[in-house]
């Protein structure tokens, strides 16, 4: 190997090697820093390994607040840095960061005695994406006004793009509202499962426990089925289903932004 | 009860039409929510602003050095009140 | 031996002072017009599809100079750029017009990770030609003049063969882009490796300078006792780097000046005031001077 080869190589991997180091705490300042007097290259490079995890567990702490309450900050912090040292960010869009979070929490040996909270995680992870997803103005009831009673049947619903569904075993609404500063913290007793319905009609994101049947009827609805065969899939889901409630809440809560009739076979 | 009740065309029909009632009575109730601040919503900070500020915060040094002993922790924030079927939230001796 | 290619608009912020723009301040920014320059926004903040922040930034847009100054393209990296990032960060542009757009000569993505924060490089002929190279492709895939701006630093590498001020005007001179001259940032590398700041200042390719960043310094202690400051953006500007701007301004002219603050935000009120000694200084330095304000 002829030095300019060596060197070409060297350098060509200075970047590998930092980007090892940076991630972790344990190993030595990369190859390549320069001394200089007074100064210890693992004291100067410890600003960058600090810099690196600070803002990764701070985008952590910013996007699951509710979960860093239910926890406690040293707890929060320690599980914040175990996930982001092996899972760094993919992308620069820091606002999509933590998606696999709430997996991880879940898997959290140490987190086994708050069995809720990588669902609480999901809906805060839910917000976040709502909050910077597509804008999109609400279907309105005059939009309706007009279609037969012939076709309700075979109508086809386009939900926001903001809205999702949490479905949990645990009362995962009522919890998170508690540790977001939008119930007083109390004592739960009834643990019922809660599904949270997490949507933006304008630009405040919206966190609702939708009514019995609801979640399945919006569920169908978004997998594209008929607003017939969802009524349906509510009603089978839940007898105290309301479907006049809940076609309601599609306009005034701005859950859909379009409707169109369309059978599968067209006539 | 609707138990069992067959989605007709009718019943669908109804529904809307009593859909549309609910939804004109809510809104001159209420009407529109149409002031400025509102408007503009409840806003996050951005996450990517850190990176420009190298992120260390005034804090400074004090967090240079993180903590190998991850799992000396157990959770012991509000969990602590939740009270879970099984007991209190944290099942974990907590110390505080 | 620059290729021949459509004219890529140039940054044309008006030489006032601006600010960085912070969510929480937007009620206070929309309450009454603000005498400040223009604003400034990190462009990965505003790479969402929807929502508050574009709503917040259209209206901003609406009334005041904006520039967009982007943390995540990683142009210092010897990978090649983020395709798909820097198509966002088009759109980003095409969407709001900016008066300016400026990126950073640092990498903050590798090997498919991404690390949030300005990591340094090793000047050398390599580096400089990956950097070169990725301005060039940035600007043509914008049709903008982009401005790169010098880092803050707290290691030097030892295989860095081209002093820094050379280096940003190799590759300013070789891509044709322009410069952000982050004063602070000359502060804060000046005393972590023990050099003159004026020097550096006086070496710097001061024609090709179209912004200026300002920002406050947090001073910690090496081991030894030496003093290592820290870029940290959270609280005013420091006397003496406002002094080094003085004379940035008195022998450049006005140029538009941002203050960043982006830790420990304080008020609307405080950020005002911040503005208001900077534009004084900026006024006195070109005022009386040899070279007139325009």
């Amino acid at each position: 190997m002829t030095p300019h080869v060596f060197q070409n190589h060297w350098q060509s991997h200075w970047q590998n090697h930092w980007a090892q180091a940076l991630l972790d705490p344990a190993g030595a300042p990369p190859p390549g820093v320069a001394r200089q007097a007074g100064t210890a290259p693992d004291r100067r490079f410890a600003v960058y390994r600090n810099n690196v995890m600070v803002s990764l567990t701070g985008a952590l702490a910013a996007r699951f607040p509710a979960v860093k309450r239910i926890v406690g900050d040293e707890f929060f912090d320690s599980a914040a840095r175990a996930f982001a040292s092996k899972n760094p960010p993919r992308s620069p869009l820091m606002m999509t960061y933590g998606e696999e979070f709430p997996d991880f929490i879940a898997r959290l040996d140490a987190a086994s005695a708050v069995p809720y909270l990588a669902d609480v995680a999901r809906l805060e992870a839910a917000r976040t994406r709502a909050y910077h997803a597509d804008d999109a103005a609400p279907l309105t009831a005059a939009d309706l006004a007009g279609v037969s009673q012939e076709t309700l049947f075979d109508l086809r619903f386009v939900l926001h793009p903001s809205l999702e569904l949490v479905a949990s075993r645990f009362p995962v609404v009522t919890i998170w509202a508690m540790n977001a500063g939008d119930l007083e913290l109390a004592e739960i007793t009834d643990w019922s499962g809660e599904t949270a319905l997490i949507v933006r009609p304008a630009l405040d994101v919206e966190v609702r426990r939708p009514p019995p049947g609801a979640a399945a009827f919006l569920a169908s609805l978004a997998a594209g089925d008929r607003l017939g065969d969802a009524a349906a899939a509510a009603l089978a889901q839940s007898a105290d289903f309301d479907l006049a409630v809940n076609l309601a809440a599609l306009f005034s809560g701005g859950l859909a932004i379009d409707a169109a009739a369309a059978k599968d076979d067209p006539q | 009860m609707t138990t069992k009740t067959e989605i007709t065309a009718a019943t669908l029909a109804g529904a809307l039409a009593t859909a549309l009632t609910l939804v004109s009575a809510s809104a001159e109730m209420g009407g529109e929510k149409a002031d400025k601040e509102k408007c503009y919503g409840v806003s996050l900070k951005g996450q990517n602003d850190c990176a420009a500020g190298a992120g260390t915060s005034c804090a400074g040094s004090s967090k240079v050095d993180y903590d190998g002993s991850i799992w000396k922790y157990v959770p012991k924030g509000t969990c602590t009140t939740i009270k879970t079927p099984n007991g209190v939230g944290s099942l974990k001796a907590v110390k505080s | 031996m620059r290729r021949a290619r459509a004219p890529l608009q140039p940054s044309r912020l008006p030489p006032n002072v601006g600010l960085g723009f912070k969510p929480e301040h937007f009620a206070a920014i929309a309450a009454e017009p603000q005498p400040l320059g223009f604003f400034e926004v990190h462009a990965e903040n505003y790479m969402g599809a929807g929502g508050v922040p574009h709503a917040q930034l259209a209206r901003l847009r609406e009334h005041y100079a904006l520039s967009i100054h982007g943390v995540g393209l990683s142009i210092g990296s010897l990978e090649p750029l983020d395709r798909n990032h820097l198509a966002r960060l088009k759109r980003l542009c095409d969407r709001y017009n900016p008066e300016s757009v400026s990126e950073h000569l640092a990498w903050s993505s590798h090997g498919g990770a991404f690390y949030n924060d300005l990591l340094p490089l090793p000047y050398t002929d390599e580096t400089l030609a990956a950097v070169i190279s990725h301005v060039d492709e940035a600007q043509t895939a914008l049709g903008r003049r982009i401005l790169l701006e010098n880092p803050a630093t707290y290691v030097r590498f030892e295989e860095s063969a081209i002093p820094e001020t050379e280096f940003l005007a190799e590759a300013a001179r070789a891509s044709g882009c322009g410069l952000l001259l982050d004063v602070n940032n000359v502060f804060v590398c000046a005393r972590n490796h023990a050099y003159d700041a004026l020097a550096y200042l006086a070496d710097f390719p001061i024609d090709e300078i179209s912004e200026i960043h300002l920002a406050g310094h947090f001073e910690t202690f090496e081991a030894d006792g030496s003093p290592l400051l820290i870029d940290a953006h959270g609280c005013v500007v420091s006397g003496a780097v406002l002094d080094l701007y003085a004379g940035v301004i008195a022998r450049a002219g006005p140029l538009p000046t941002l203050i960043e603050w982006d830790n420990n935000v304080p008020d609307w009120r405080t950020m005002r005031a911040q503005a208001a000694i900077v534009q004084e200084r900026l006024d006195h330095a070109t005022g009386g001077g040899a070279k007139s304000a325009a």
